[in-house]
This record gives C-alpha cells, structure tokens and sequence, in this order.
C-alpha cells in the first residue's frame, strides 16, 4: 500500500477531507428531503418525480463542486475543466442508469418518462459524476473502479464504495415485491418508490459509515470494514421494512 | 476417491432420476388423494337417527322403484315440491352476466341480451344465486359437486380429459332408483359420468373449441320434442357454446351477446312449455339453470378467482316469492336442496349445507323460500305479522333439516374417528350438560358435536310442545336457528378440511425425493472438483476467474435460494414471473459488466499482443449480450401475467387493440423471421451430402407449408374446423416428424469424415485434443451434433408457430433469438464461465420464456384452444400431448437446445486426464448438460415439495400452492424428457461415430 501511494502521490487524500466532502454530501441529500417535505411538502411516495427533480436539482452541485477539488493531476486539468467533465458525465450517466432501470423492467411509456429521467440523473449523479469530475475519461480508471471493482487508494474508495452502495441499493430496491398489503409503493411494475427509498438508505448509511470511518481510523482497511457497516443497516431496512419506509423521511 | 467414468456418471444419473420418480409419485399420491367417501349410496336409512353400529338395512335396494318412491315419501314426512326437472347447464356463464356483481345490474349489453331471463328475476318468478364453485373450475369436477355435494379431490383436473364413470352415490343414482325417466342433451361428459342411466341421449363432444354454434343447435333441436312429451322426469340441457366463444374471444367477445340471446329464447321456450303443461295437470316442474364455472376476462377458467369460481343458479317455476335473499350459495348446495325437493335420500358424500333453498308450500298458492342467511329476516318478518307458517309447515322445515344433519353428521362420524357424539345414538349418558351452554368453542370435534346436541335437544324439546301454541313459536325458531348454525360449522368443515394425509406416504417420498437431490448433487459436485480442481497445475495458466468463486456462480446459486424462499408467499407463487425477469435480467447485467472487464484487459493488453480479432470478439459479445437484455426486455413486457395485476398494459392487449390485421402482419414478420433464421443456419453448412440436402429441403417444405396455414387458417375469431386445415397440419406433422427423427438417425452414419469444419466455433484445439483427435472422432462428433441440434431447435420452432396462439410468435421469435446470442455468446467467452453456469442461466432463461408466453402459475392460462390443432378425431392423449407441447415450449426449447450449445461449446480448456478413454470425452461434453437442469430442478422440486407440506393448513393451498406444484410436476417432466433426448442423441451420435471410425471401410 506504501509504495503504491509513494507512486501515485495525487491520489491521496486526507481523512478529514474525505470526512468533509461525505458529509457535504449527505448534508445535500439530507437538505434536498427536508426541503422536499418542509418546504414543498411532497415525498417520495405519493410524488415521486417531483420530489426526485428537487433531491437531484440539490445533491448533484454539491457533488459536482466538492468532487472537482480531488481531481487527478491537477496541473494538467483545471478545476473548470474537471466541472465540465462532471457536467458531461451527468446525462452520459444517467442514460446508462436509465437503460440498466429498463431492463430491470421500469414501465416504458411517455408517462413514465420524467419519473425515469429524473430517477437516472439521481443515481448519476451517485455513481458517475464524482469519478467522472476525478478521473474524466480515463477508460483503465473507470475500468479498474467499477467493472473489476479494484480500487487503490483512499480517494478511489471514496468513489467507489458509494456509487456501488447506491447501484445495489437500487437493484434490492427494484426486487419485486408483488404482496397484496395494499401498499402504495408496492404495485410491482413502477418500481421507483421503493427502490428510491432503500437506494437512500443504502447511500446514507454507506456515506454516514464512511465519514466514520475516515474520521477515527486513518488505515484504508477501514474502508473496507465500512462496507460490512452499510450492508448491515441495510439488512436493517429489509427486516424493518415498515419503519423504514414509512418513517425516516416522513419524520 | 476413484475418478468417475462414463458408464459410472450415467448409471448414477439414471438411479438418481428414477428414484426421483418414485419419490415424486410417492408423494402426489399421498398428497392429493382421492378424499375417503363413503360407498355405497344412501337409502332410506337416511331418514333414521345414524345408527350406532353403521349395519345399514339393505333390504330396500331390493324395493321396486315405484314402492321405493312411496317409501322415501313416507319416510320423508317431506312431499315432494315439484314432479320433474329441466336442468339447463349454461357452461362457463358467470353469474354476474346475469345478476349483476355487487347489488349492481350486469353489464347493460349483457341485460339486454337476456331479455326474458331478466323480465323472469324482476317479476319474481325466477331467483338466482351465485353459487360459489370450489377450485379447480373445469366442467367435470364441477358437474361431479353438483350431482354429489361432495368436493372432489385435486387431481380431478387432471382426469377432466379422461371422464370415468362417476361412482359415488348422487342425485341422479337416486334419482333412476326411485324410478325417474331421464333424458340428456349436450356435453357428452354427462354420458361418460353416468353410463346406461339415461332414457334418450345426444352428446356433443366439448373437444372443438372453436365451433360455437353447431355444438349448442345439436341440443336446441330436439327441445321441442323432448318438451312435447312426457315420458321423462328429468331434463339434463347441457349448452357448451357459451364456454367455447370465451375461449375463442374471452368476456368481451363479439359472440358473447348473441350466445346469451340464443340461451335466453331456450329459457323462453322452456318456461312457456311448463307453463303450458301446468296449465294440463302434467305436474309441476322446476326448471334451474346453472353454469359449471365461471371465465377469466380472456375467457379461461381453472383457478379460484372470482371471474371464475362465480357460477349462477337460478331457480324457475317458483310461483312467487316474498321477501329478497342472500344471494350467494355455493356450488355444492345444489345437490342436497334438489334432493329434499325431490324427495330422494341426500347423497352419502354431500358436504352442502343443504338448505339454500327450500320451499314451503303455503296453501299451493305461492312458494317461499327460506334461504339460509336470510332466517333472521324471515323470523322478523312472521313476528310482525307478515308471515304466518303453520305448525305443519315449521314441523316440515324442522324435518328437513333434521335430515340433513343426520347426513352430515354421518359424513363427520365417517372422517372424525374422534368424534366424541360418534355414538351418541347409543350412549344416552353423553354429557348433556354441555349442549346448554351456548359457547360452542372447543375443538372442530367437540364444537360440532356441541352444536348438533344442543340443535338435536331443542328440536326434541319443540316437538314435544307442538301442541300447545304459547312457546312453540319461539322454540321453533330456536331449534332452526341451532340446525343452520350446526349444518354451517359442519359443511365448512367438510369442505375446507385438508383431508387425513398419510404421513407415512408423504415422509417416504419426500425422503426419497431428497435423497435423489442429494445423489445428483453430489454426483455434479464430484465432477466440478475433478474438472476444475483435479488439475489445478494444468489450469494455472488459464484466466484466473476459472478457480476464483466469481460473482455470476454465486448469483446462479443464490437464484435458487431466493427462488425457493419466495415461493413460501403466496403472492410471489402467483407473480412469480416478476421474480424470474428480475433475475435474468440482474444476470445479464452481469455479464455485461464480465464483459466490460475482459473488453478493458483486451485494450490494456493490446499494446503487447496487437491481437485485434480477440478485441472484436469482445465488442461481439457485448452485442450479444445487448441482444439478450433487449429481447429480455421485450419478453417480459409481452404478457402482463400473474393474477393480480393482470389488467395493466402489455404489449399484447396493446396489439389486440389495434386490430387484427397488425397481429396477422406481426405474425407472418416473426414466422417467417425465424424460418429464415433456421434455415439460413441449415443452408450455411458447407457440406453438400445427399443427406444434408434432404434435410434442409424437408424443413423448407414444412416452414413453406406453415407459413401457408397461417396465411390461410389461423383466422382467431371464427372457427376453422375444416378438413383442409387440420389436414395441412397433419402432413406439417407428418414431415417434421420425418425429417428431425430421419437426421437424427441418419446425420451420424453420412457425416463425412474429413477437415472441413461445419461447426462455427474459434475452437482452438489444445495439443491436449490432437493425441485424442486420433482415436475419437471428436470434430465429426460436433459437427453431426451441430446439425442435428438445428433440426431440434427449427423442428420445434415450427411446431410452436404452428400451435401458439397468433400473439405468441414474436416471443417464440425473441427466444430463438435469446438461445442464440446465449450460445454464441457462451461459445466466444471460452474461459470466462465455468460451463455449469452458463447451462443453469440456459435453464433460468427457459423458466423466463416460459412465463413470457403467458403461462401463470393457475391452470386457467393453459391454452386449450392450441390443443386440437391438427387432430382430426378426438384423442385424449394427443391432445394431451398437444396442450404440454404449447405449455412448455420455452422450456423444452432450451433444454433441446443444449444440443447446438454443446457442439459450439469450447471445450480446450477441459483439463482431460492422461489415460482418458473416450468415453471420458463423451462425459465431458454431455455432463454438466445433463446433470445441471436436472440438478436445479431437484432442488426446486424437493424445496417445493417441502413449501406444500408447510403449506398444506394455508388458505390457498388448493387454490395456488396446489396448481404451482402440478407445474412444478410437470416442470420435472419437462427436464427429463428434454435431458433424455440430449443424453440420447449425444450417445447415438458418439457410438455410431466412434463404430465408424473403428471400421472405417464400412462407411
């Protein structure tokens, strides 16, 4: 690990600014549901899109600006050019996350469009934009973050381990759940209502574990140990699904 | 522990299946039986207290019929209401066609296509119920409840195409006993139940689904003789075109009103005829008119939903009534109400509660009916002076329901050992005590008995006041009160209880069926660890992911338990499509992202090794497996399925809107879309043997010759029974049959033995193949597979564009489709899967089609209509196979394909033992093919089979765990037979091959 970080000197980053930039993060996404309740007073349950556009519209500068200060070799790329890049990566992300929401089996119609184009540039805005402001179009990158899920350093950690909790927390938020409870949120073939839910869960508690992490434990094991964390509460959300779901964002 | 040879694998394999088998039927036999009925028939020792010790007088069989009909009366106390019975069945009439759903009127069209009917029902001369039927909702086991009173078993569905004659004691039994005249007309299922009981009789035969109108004016021809005459008591019309137009063109058809005409001017010609013959003291006569079962909207039936359980009885020739009823029964109530009207023993296995109807006579004037729910209303109604019975007419309702908790109660004696008032009669010590209090709350025995003593002790306490006018009313509405409230707790009882299983039974197949599961399982395990960790030196230079636990095996093996755990919910048992897309479509992402990382390690590595075709071959599969996640997309939006959620949007109900005519144009695209692909694949052979001609002219016949039926017959709205059609489609038949069987034969023999590669795979024959190569004609071996893998995949192709319904041959297109990026996709990625995985997706994909072309996990989606396509006389077997040939086509599609997919398979990377014979060759082909389905479906069978037994207290039990495990059956039928052809083939193909090359001048 040493002699990797002696190699690659841009890489690091300190705990206390991955602390901060999680918890700008989770402030942003904590800021986009109060005000979405408070303010507008929609939720995710009974108006999705609505609520889906304000949380995104909120999170993705925040994520936007704080990703562009970690961006590799700074003095090759400005920080303008690495907001760009973000803003690029933001429709190119959510395309894909629209297209893997699709074949996960999201209704397909007009009607259903705003609530996808709005769920995918939320989920981008989760998974692509922080490593596209980092790492802008550096295939091996990309590669070696998201398809062999093998990242190095604290940094890329940072960017991995969210934008993975968020993607599988939308793929068991999308798990099929055809029960006759009469739940507004369980008609089986939108499944963005649950799935929005849980996939916040999932990124609060994975951002919320991080920052944890990276506050008392400066060994990038950490950061692993992190994982189990967010994993765990999650398994939370699957046995409390009541409490979960009816609660903590209508609070 | 001794490696595993050819023979020894196969032995075991075999051994394992068949004790499967045993194990399976071990556990159907236990676990749905034939419920314990009573023999022999009720005779007048029906009107008698059961007796202690069950020594029935049989002397009155012995009775001439005229006496016994005296006797019965007599014994009765009960005159019968009326002399003779018209029963009308209606088959699969909904009773919210004609009353209404809700307290609502039906639907305006319907009301107004049942003009008569309706004038009947606001007048009052007629009163219809919904009579609930008890699932499975076919005609036979249905037409079997009405008759007994008695629910039968489960498998009834399953003998519905087999009728027997019905041997339990019933209606009409007892009827012909008391000397009745009877006469049917219809469905010829009643002649089969009830052979040499009727006087005159035409049947039709309910197999030609698609004639709606012949088969109904063959019974409306001899009404108005029959109606003129007067030689028979009762009347059977059994109408089928109205279940024959639902399942050409569901609830909505255009036929659908001018059936329910034609039905209503039958209802009018018979009541006016009745009328007519009252009018001629010719005795009075009742005419019902029930339907069997219920429809789905798309005109299916099978299942307990409310479409299709929801069945009428509506009652005719009552002259008036005065007070409105509780307007649903059910089903099974039909039989013991027409017995006490008629005056006959109630039949032994009757579970009825017997008293939905019963008519009093007041004064001959009018008739009223006391109707079960309604006794409250009627009580109030006689204390406010409405009403008036006479002691008379109370000692008749009190009678009558006496009667029919005697029989009840022998039902209770005959399936409760327990019963503590078994004995009752003769235990006079039995504690009185307890009948006084009024909480009957104990346990089903004691609360029974409970109730029938305390119903027993007030009716003897009213009879013994009869005289005297002060008390009287109130004990005799007391006594009623407890009778209803007994024969309540009691018929739910015997209907709703799962009966007596043995355990024995059941504990043996299930402990045989997880003792094959574990036999397979090990036998697969033992191959894994000799293939990919017997020589692990070997592998060392391979893609690492070969030894690694990678992501796509866990999640292969996690499907199954995710699967097995969901099917303990009822809920995901009835959607458990949603499950299975999900899945499929999760593991495509999957390997869509394996995909993304060799494609990057390509590009990483390209600088060293410049090999540009390797970086091709991964954007090929990436199309591939874009290909997959489309077509899979597509798929799952074609039938909505499932049972709730059934009336959202899908792709078909959006084509059917939009006319026939872009179904028809879609149709022809996809049949002739997938010919095309096949016999591209066939004419893309190089070779140019006698042979191979033969074959590739024979499938371009029969694609031609389909082609020409769609284009000509296979109109979906009206009916084409015609010769030419069915003829058309036997010579289909006739040379599919010809050419698959002749080239699986014949292809190895004529295959020649030469360079030329047929087979398309990059294979790369390792050194390892080469010393082998010599002794085994390994190439021949893949080619004459890859060949004879196309004619199964094209034969059954045709098959199914032939059978399907019109809508389903894009999916079948999408599927071919799907098998093929499967195959070349797993062919390209060599290394990177481990074979097991990649034939477990093959098998999730077959389970995903299988519910992307509609099938459900009720027995309403089964496609009957499919099932007399080309079969010129009525077959049970033939149609039988016909309906499991179009059920099962996506799963059987898969598993047949296994054959191309074996001989495309890259097999180099197989670490092959020194000393390996070439039976180990053949082993390492055909192996995991055969093993994999047959593991996965022993898994899931045995899982499942454990849900049931936890299940078997549930309310659905029968109503959807039950048809799920019929499915689940059928399933494991499926897997055998498909790995039974592969097995076979592969074996034919190598010893046949392996004989020539010994003896090669004989070629």
């Amino acid at each position: 690990m040493k002699e990797e970080l002696e190699k690659n000197p841009q890489s690091t980053i300190s705990s206390s600014q991955v602390f901060f930039i999680h918890v700008c993060c989770g402030l942003a996404l904590a800021a986009g549901f109060w005000v979405a309740h408070h303010v507008y007073s929609l939720n995710l349950v009974f108006d999705p899109t609505k609520t889906l556009c304000l949380i995104w519209a909120i999170e993705f500068p925040v994520v936007i600006l704080l990703f562009s200060c970690c961006r590799q070799k700074p003095e090759k790329c400005s920080y303008f050019t690495a907001i760009a890049r973000g803003l690029l990566g933001l429709p190119v992300g959510a395309l894909l996350n629209a297209l893997g929401a699709l074949a996960l089996g999201a209704p397909v119609g007009l009607q259903y469009l705003e609530k996808t184009v709005n769920w995918s540039l939320l989920m981008s805005s989760f998974t692509f934009v922080p490593t596209a402001c980092v790492y802008g179009s550096s295939w091996t990158d990309w590669r070696r973050i998201f398809a062999c899920t093998k990242p190095n350093g604290p940094l890329e950690f940072m960017l991995c381990l969210p934008a993975h909790g968020a993607v599988i927390g939308a793929w068991f938020g999308a798990w099929p759940m055809p029960l006759d409870w009469e739940r507004p949120w369980q008609v089986p073939s939108p499944p963005y209502n649950s799935l929005c839910l849980r996939i916040f869960v999932f990124t609060l508690s994975s951002y919320v574990s991080l920052s944890l992490m990276s506050k008392t434990g400066k060994d990038f094991s950490c950061y692993l140990c992190s994982f189990p964390c967010s994993n765990f509460a999650y398994l939370l959300d699957i046995l409390f699904p009541f409490s979960i779901l009816r609660t903590p964002f209508h609070l | 522990m001794a490696p595993l040879t050819c023979t020894k694998l196969s032995l075991i394999t075999i051994v394992g299946v068949v004790t499967q088998i045993i194990g399976l039927s071990f556990f159907v036999f236990g676990f749905f039986p034939v419920k314990p009925t009573l023999p022999s028939t009720s005779g007048s020792e029906s009107f008698y207290v059961p007796a202690c010790d069950f020594v029935s007088n049989q002397s009155d069989t012995t009775l001439p019929s005229d006496q016994l009909k005296s006797s019965y009366q007599e014994l009765s106390g009960i005159p019968p209401s009326f002399d003779r019975l018209i029963l009308m069945i209606v088959d699969g009439l909904p009773a919210e066609f004609v009353l209404g759903k809700d307290g609502k009127p039906p639907n305006k069209q319907f009301k107004e296509a049942m003009p008569y009917t309706q004038s009947l029902l606001a007048s009052g001369l007629a009163i219809g119920y919904h009579a609930k039927a008890a699932p499975p909702t076919v005609t036979m086991p249905r037409l079997k409840a009405m008759v007994s009173g008695a629910i039968g078993g489960f498998l009834d569905v399953a003998f519905n195409f087999n009728t027997q004659a019905m041997q339990d004691d019933n209606l009409l039994g007892q009827f012909f006993k008391i000397g009745w005249k009877m006469v049917m007309l219809g469905d010829e299922t009643w002649l089969k139940l009830f052979p040499g009981l009727f006087k005159r009789h035409d049947g039709v035969s309910s197999f030609y689904v698609k004639d709606t109108v012949q088969v109904d004016q063959n019974v409306s021809r001899h009404l108005g003789d029959e109606l003129s005459k007067d030689d028979w008591d009762l009347l059977i019309l059994h109408y089928l075109g109205l279940d024959h137009v639902g399942h050409i063109g569901g609830r909505n058809s255009v036929l659908m009103a001018p059936k329910m005409k034609e039905m209503d001017e039958v209802v009018k010609l018979i009541h006016s005829s009745i009328n007519q013959s009252q009018g001629n003291g010719q005795g009075r006569t009742l005419l019902m008119i029930v339907s069997d079962h219920g429809m789905t909207e798309n005109g299916n039936h099978g299942g307990s939903t409310y479409e299709e359980t929801d069945t009428l009885a509506l009652f005719i020739g009552l002259r008036n009534h005065v007070f409105d009823y509780a307007s649903v029964i059910n089903q099974i109530d039909i039989a013991p109400t027409l017995a006490l009207l008629f005056g006959v023993p109630i039949p032994k296995n009757n579970c009825g509660m017997n008293f939905p109807l019963y008519c009093l006579e007041c004064d001959n004037a009018f008739l009223i009916c006391i109707v079960l729910f309604n006794f409250p209303k009627m009580l109030s109604l006689e204390d406010s002076g409405n009403l008036t019975f006479t002691a008379m007419q109370k000692d008749k309702h009190l009678r009558a329901l006496e009667l029919n908790s005697w029989q009840l109660l022998r039902l209770l004696q005959a399936q409760l050992s327990g019963l503590p008032c078994r004995n009752f009669p003769c235990d006079a010590f039995y504690d009185h005590q307890s009948s006084g209090s009024t909480d009957c709350n104990h346990e089903t025995e004691d609360m029974l008995c409970c109730l029938y003593m305390e119903a027993t002790t007030l009716y003897t306490s009213w009879k013994s006041k009869r005289g005297f006018e002060s008390a009287s009313n109130k004990d005799y509405s007391s006594a009623a009160a407890a009778y209803y409230k007994f024969l309540k707790s009691a018929s739910e009882w015997l209907s709703r209880r799962s009966t007596d299983k043995p355990v024995k039974l059941l504990a043996l197949g299930l402990a045989t069926m997880f003792v094959s599961t574990v036999i397979l399982s090990s036998l697969m395990f033992c191959r894994l660890r000799e293939i990919y960790h017997g020589g692990k030196q070997q592998s060392l230079n391979l893609n690492d992911s070969m030894n690694g636990w990678s992501l796509d095996e866990t999640f292969i093996l996690s499907v199954i338990l995710i699967l097995v755990s969901s099917m303990t919910s009822s809920s995901m048992v009835e959607e458990e499509h949603y499950i299975w897309y999900f899945l499929i479509s999760t593991f495509y992402i999957l390997l869509l992202r394996k995909t993304a990382q060799s494609l990057s390690a390509v590009r990483f590595q390209s600088s060293f090794f410049t090999q540009n075709g390797q970086s091709r071959e991964g954007y090929f599969r990436m199309c591939f497996v874009f290909l997959l996640l489309t077509s899979g997309r597509v798929l799952r939006g074609w039938h909505q399925g499932g049972v709730n959620w059934t009336s959202l949007p899908d792709i078909s109900k959006w084509l059917e809107q939009a006319g026939s005519q872009h179904v028809k144009s879609l149709q022809l695209i996809s049949a002739f879309l997938v010919i095309s692909i096949g016999l591209f694949a066939l004419f893309s052979i190089e070779s140019k043997g006698k042979c191979f001609q033969m074959v590739r002219l024979s499938f371009l016949i029969s694609g031609l010759l389909v082609l020409l039926h769609i284009t000509k017959y296979q109109d979906y709205t009206f009916s084409s029974t015609n010769y030419g059609a069915t003829l058309l489609v036997q010579i289909i038949y006739a040379i599919l049959g010809v050419a698959t069987i002749g080239s699986v034969v014949a292809l190895p023999w004529v295959i020649p033995f030469s360079t030329s590669k047929i087979c398309p795979t990059d294979n790369t024959i390792s050194p390892h193949f080469l010393s082998i190569h010599e002794k085994f004609p390994l190439v021949e071996l893949r080619d004459s597979l890859y060949v004879i893998g196309w004619a199964y995949v094209l034969c059954w192709c045709l098959l199914q564009l032939l059978l399907q319904q019109p809508i389903n041959t894009t999916p079948i297109l999408l599927l071919l489709l799907q098998i093929l990026a499967g195959t070349l996709y797993f062919a390209r990625s060599g290394t990177h899967h481990k074979e097991w995985v990649e034939i477990a997706a093959f098998y999730y994909l077959g389970m995903a089609g299988h519910f992307a072309l509609g099938n459900t996990n009720t027995l309403a989606t089964i496609d009957v209509a499919g099932a007399f396509i080309g079969i010129s006389s009525h077959s049970t077997l033939l149609s039988g196979i016909l309906m499991f040939i179009i059920t099962y086509a996506s799963p059987m599609f898969i598993l047949l394909s296994l054959v191309m997919y074996i001989s495309m398979k890259n097999m180099a990377h197989l670490v092959i033992p020194e000393k390996a014979g070439p039976g180990d060759h053949l082993m390492m082909m055909l192996g995991f093919s055969c093993l994999v389905p047959l593991v996965i479906n022993s898994i899931l069978l045995t899982a499942y089979t454990v849900v049931l037994l936890l299940m078997q207290n549930h309310l659905f039990v029968w109503s959807v765990f039950s048809p799920k495990y019929l499915y689940v059956c059928a399933t494991a039928v499926c897997t055998y037979i498909g790995i039974f052809i592969v097995a076979a083939t592969g074996f034919y193909a190598y010893f046949v091959l392996d004989m020539r090359k010994q003896k090669p001048y004989s070629c």
